[in-house]
């Protein structure tokens, strides 16, 4: 039964949800501008962003009421249930002749491959923290945890979709190595990601992934194509200058020279717009939450709560890194959203969800010990 | 372990207990293992500290050290993005006669972007268009809010020499491109219009309901008939061209080309000859109505006419408001594709129904023999025969070839409507075809349960008699009667009418091929009785007394019938000759046969709205048609054998 504590109001962490929603604030203020002229017929970007926002608060407040202990229980049903969504999509895919990485809900598009990170970091966390070991991890304790990565991964890698595989890749490697490894296992793992690169180079690229890896390794031989892209990017931000050219004048952004302005490219319309200072601060607060989360996971009730919340921080981490790499060209173009920044429903409330688990365990950081005091 | 040990109770002693346990388990070995954890944070900590360290770093190197470098970049940054209209596919005719292709339209467009003194270039572009300023202005203000790089068009499909002129003088007008877009254009005139369709700029509605994102405004989509039915076969795929601008809003280079992929050419089963011919002959005394040619073995549509037709011609660049009230208002109605919109009484054509009804129930035989003396008893009213003197002794043959009204008036009456209305689904009538032409009608075949349902009223009987003649409820398309010649022809099959012979795709691969698609079969008890009827439908152009031995061809045979609808029973035209009776109360005219008689290979079926007489209106309209399908197929016939001789003696 879900019984509320007037103690847990008391730990609540006001400080991350403030943070949580002036970066949302900032960016549906960011993704108007973005989408700006609007289309003139249809639900402009912003406004289904906001509703998917107030569906991701409601997922928040939801996920508050369960102690987070509980996923033990339900780790097993999110999982398979992921999963299935993982196979369905591959026959739906199939059967409508493509490449196909939604599911019509109807309202909307589900990309299950978004909660198939989430899922991870959940799963992930419950084994770990159920296995504990002082001495490091063999390589037989780690066959489940790799199990559990690899299905998940393989089924996105054949819809496919490179990006989201290698964010699964990059959770189970925060995850593993945060638990301690023996120091064999560290030979082992990192000469099979090597040979796993080199044969997924060889066998399992397709050409227009293996062509973003060689545009950004040598950009004169795609002027146009994703080197264009990277260019395009750059002089946004770059332009940007100190104070940026103000909101809704942005330049490269409106007059379309810039790709995927509202999805992976959006910060750079806000770089361009806001100038050093402004991703100063938006950085700066998006650092602050990464910060907390740390700070979360630092002082949790329980292993299994740390884990969860590193697990979070790494979720999101990764992929604002990886975006913010690429938007300053740094990185090919892989296709990774900017989490609560960028345009796309099931990566907010994917996001959302995944900070409503960060202050589930700070909530209750304090409920068993508390007494002792 | 902790999971097992949380609190589930509010129990105050309970939990206490709980925590008592919690601290005996508390060993040195977790805090170690916390301690660890903790430790390893710290060392996350760092790392996300150190890449947003460098990201900000990036931000302040693109930013500030090479912001102004970028800032310039972003002034001159031309280079733009176009997307290429692809060439709409092709629309030929059986033998592979392009009937639909595409020219260019030469487009004069403003980037405001681009343009320096909009007045300036608009009053001196004005003089060279020949349009005035204020129009052109307005169609600037009317894009007022788009993005400023988005080009107007100002000006559409100019001619050459104006053309030559822009581009010669180019340095004049900043800001002004030429723009070249495909459009279509037509090599046989008008000729099945209303089958074909036409293509225009793309609406509201249409833009809103493409999720992929194919379109964008100011695109050509299909507006009517096959253009719209087949608009994703036809369309193609947009190619790209990326060009650089420069800082006085001339383009410099075309940096790097998608071409656009051509959509896919579509074979029509359509003769374009012998859909000439029909058009021609009916445009002759302007006549308003329908032709169909069918392959009777087959189902392939040789013949769509509708007349008047549309001009097609008038629809590129979108049709002037006073063009389309001309259409609307026309009291021949060209905006109606005839073929399957049109639905009219069939009057006597509908016969042919009643006659195989009869003999296949057993109420007539060969041998039952009714008497005409020009008039019909039932129910206190008199039911005349078209012939006032009557037909005398009457048998089913002699009833068809001369179309006896009386006797089919009997033969209704045992049958009873509701199966006739059986035997007309039988031979497709009552029903859509499901060809591909748009808002086909299903016509009527009335039952006794249906106009209880529609009127709430109980059938008369005397409504019988009408129905069995082909007056009354029934209402039908020219189609349906092709289709039930073609089923009476062939043997008894109903073969889906289908107008598509073969899509294929630009380089040449065949997506899509016709395959003949069989609907029904007469049953074994009904194709007993229907060389009867073959032998019947002969004699209407062979026999002495045929209703239409005008249609006759010298070297071959035709079965046929003959129709005359009425529109309307008003007793004041009655006496009036035919030429004094207003052109909108005057009779249908039916026409519908097949060819050869003893091997049928095409059935055709001609209405005439308001023309009168069967024979006289429609029939010959059969007859040139015919005649000139059998010219042709005897010809090509005698080509073949030549190049076999050939063959084998080479």
């Amino acid at each position: 039964m879900i019984r509320f504590d007037r103690r847990l109001l008391a730990s609540f962490d006001w400080a991350l949800l403030l943070l949580l929603l002036m970066i949302c604030g900032m960016a549906l203020f960011n993704l108007y501008s973005a989408s700006y002229p609007p289309h003139p017929y249809g639900t402009p970007p912003y406004l289904k962003q906001l509703y998917f926002f107030l569906i991701g608060f409601a997922l928040v407040l939801f996920i508050l009421g369960f102690d987070y202990q509980e996923l033990h229980f339900w780790n097993y049903f999110i999982y398979g249930f992921v999963i299935c969504l993982l196979v369905a999509i591959l026959i739906i895919g199939r059967t409508a002749g493509g490449a196909t990485r939604w599911i019509n809900l109807g309202l909307f598009n589900l990309q299950p491959s978004e909660l198939a990170k989430l899922m991870l970091v959940i799963s992930l966390a419950s084994y770990y923290s159920r296995k504990e070991v002082t001495d490091g991890y063999t390589i037989r304790q780690l066959v489940v945890p790799i199990m559990l990565t690899a299905v998940p991964f393989l089924l996105i890698m054949l819809q496919p979709d490179l990006g989201t595989a290698l964010m699964l890749g990059f959770i189970f490697m925060s995850m593993t190595i945060f638990v301690k490894l023996r120091l064999s296992v560290y030979a082992i793992l990192g000469s099979s990601a090597v040979g796993a690169v080199i044969f997924a180079w060889e066998k399992l690229l397709k050409p227009y992934q293996k062509q973003r890896v060689q545009t950004f390794l040598n950009p004169e031989t795609d002027p146009m194509g994703h080197g264009y892209q990277i260019m395009q990017s750059k002089i946004a931000v770059g332009s940007g200058g100190k104070f940026g050219k103000g909101y809704l004048e942005g330049t490269q952004g409106h007059l379309h020279f810039l790709p995927e302005r509202h999805t992976d490219f959006a910060f750079a319309v806000w770089s361009e717009e806001w100038g050093f200072f402004g991703s100063l601060f938006f950085i700066g607060m998006y650092f602050f939450m990464l910060f907390w989360g740390l700070y979360t996971a630092m002082f949790a009730r329980d292993r299994f709560g740390m884990l969860l919340s590193f697990g979070v921080v790494m979720l999101i981490f990764w992929q604002a890194v990886i975006n913010l790499m690429m938007i300053l060209g740094f990185l090919p173009v892989v296709g990774i959203p900017l989490p609560l920044v960028s345009y796309g429903g099931s990566s907010l409330l994917t996001t959302m969800m995944a900070l409503g688990i960060l202050l589930n365990v700070r909530m209750r950081r304090f409920q068993t010990g508390q007494a002792v005091d | 372990m902790h999971a097992e040990k949380r609190v589930t109770d509010s129990g105050k002693i309970m939990r206490e207990k709980l925590f008592l346990e919690d601290i005996d388990e508390i060993t040195e070995h977790d805090e170690a293992a916390i301690g660890m954890l903790r430790k390893r944070i710290m060392f996350a900590l760092v790392l996300v500290f150190f890449l947003f360290f460098v990201i900000i770093s990036r931000f302040w190197y693109l930013q500030i050290n090479k912001g102004d470098e970028y800032q310039g970049l972003a002034e001159t940054n031309r280079v733009r993005i176009r997307s290429v209209p692809p060439p709409r596919g092709h629309i030929l005719d059986r033998h592979g006669r392009e009937i639909v292709t595409n020219r260019p339209s030469f487009n004069v467009v403003m980037i405001r972007e681009d343009s320096f003194d909009i007045d300036d270039v608009l009053k001196r572009l004005s003089v060279v268009l020949n349009e005035d300023v204020e129009l052109l202005w307005e169609r600037i203000r009317e894009a007022a809010g788009t993005p400023h790089h988005i080009p107007i068009i100002l000006k559409e499909d100019i001619d050459w020499e104006t053309l030559a002129h822009l581009e010669n003088n180019k340095f004049k007008f900043s800001g002004i491109r030429i723009e070249v877009r495909p459009v279509r254009t037509f090599h046989y005139g008008d000729l099945a219009a209303n089958a074909i369709g036409y293509v225009g700029s793309i609406n509201r509605k249409q833009l809103e309901e493409d999720e992929l994102g194919v379109y964008e405004g100011g695109d050509l989509i299909g507006k009517r008939g096959l253009e719209r039915l087949r608009e994703k076969d036809l369309r193609g795929e947009k190619g790209s061209s990326s060009s650089e601008v420069d800082a006085r809003g001339f383009e410099q280079q075309e940096l790097i080309n998608v071409d656009p992929l051509p959509g896919n050419d579509i074979r029509l089963t359509i003769d374009i000859d012998l859909q000439r011919v029909a058009e021609q002959f009916m445009e002759i005394g302007e006549k308003a109505g329908a032709v169909v040619a069918l392959e009777v073995n087959t189902g392939r549509v040789l013949v769509a006419a509708s007349t008047p037709t549309i001009n097609l011609e008038a629809f590129i660049g979108g049709i002037s408001q006073k063009n389309w009230d001309a259409l609307l208002q026309n009291s021949r109605h060209p905006l109606i594709s005839k073929v399957v919109q049109g639905t009219y009484p069939t009057g006597s054509v509908y016969k042919i129904v009643t006659a195989l009804a009869g003999l296949a129930e057993g109420v007539i035989d060969l041998n039952t023999i009714f008497y005409c003396p020009g008039h019909y008893y039932f129910g206190n009213r008199i039911y005349r025969c078209w012939k006032h003197s009557g037909h005398g002794q009457v048998d089913i043959l002699r009833a068809i070839t001369e179309s006896c009204d009386v006797f089919f008036y009997q033969v209704g009456l045992r049958v009873g409507v509701d199966k006739l209305a059986e035997y007309a689904r039988k031979l497709g009538l009552g029903q859509v075809s499901g060809i591909e032409m748009e808002h086909e009608k299903s016509g009527l075949t009335p039952t006794k349960a249906w106009k209880r349902k529609r009127y709430n009223e109980k059938w008369h009987e005397g409504e019988t008699l009408s129905v069995a003649i082909g007056q009354g409820f029934n209402i039908m398309t020219p189609l349906q009667i092709a289709l039930m010649t073609s089923v009476v022809a062939n043997g008894g099959k109903l073969y889906k009418p289908q107008l598509i012979e073969s899509v294929t795709t630009a380089d040449g691969q065949v997506v899509e091929k016709f395959t003949p698609e069989l609907v029904s079969q007469l049953s074994a008890r009904d194709l007993a009785h229907l060389g009867t009827i073959q032998e019947g439908l002969l004699g209407v152009v062979h026999g002495k007394r045929g209703t239409a031995r005008k249609v006759k061809i010298k070297g071959l045979t035709v079965a046929g019938k003959t129709g005359t609808a009425q529109v309307v029973r008003i007793a004041q035209y009655k006496g009036l000759k035919e030429q004094d009776i207003p052109y909108k109360y005057r009779d249908h005219a039916w026409f519908t046969c097949y060819a050869p008689a003893d091997n049928p290979q095409i059935a055709v079926t001609v209405l005439v709205e308001h023309g009168l007489h069967g024979g006289s209106a429609a029939g010959p309209i059969a007859r040139v048609v015919l005649k000139k399908y059998f010219e042709d197929y005897l010809r090509k016939q005698a080509e073949m054998a030549e190049l076999e001789k050939t063959g084998s003696r080479g």
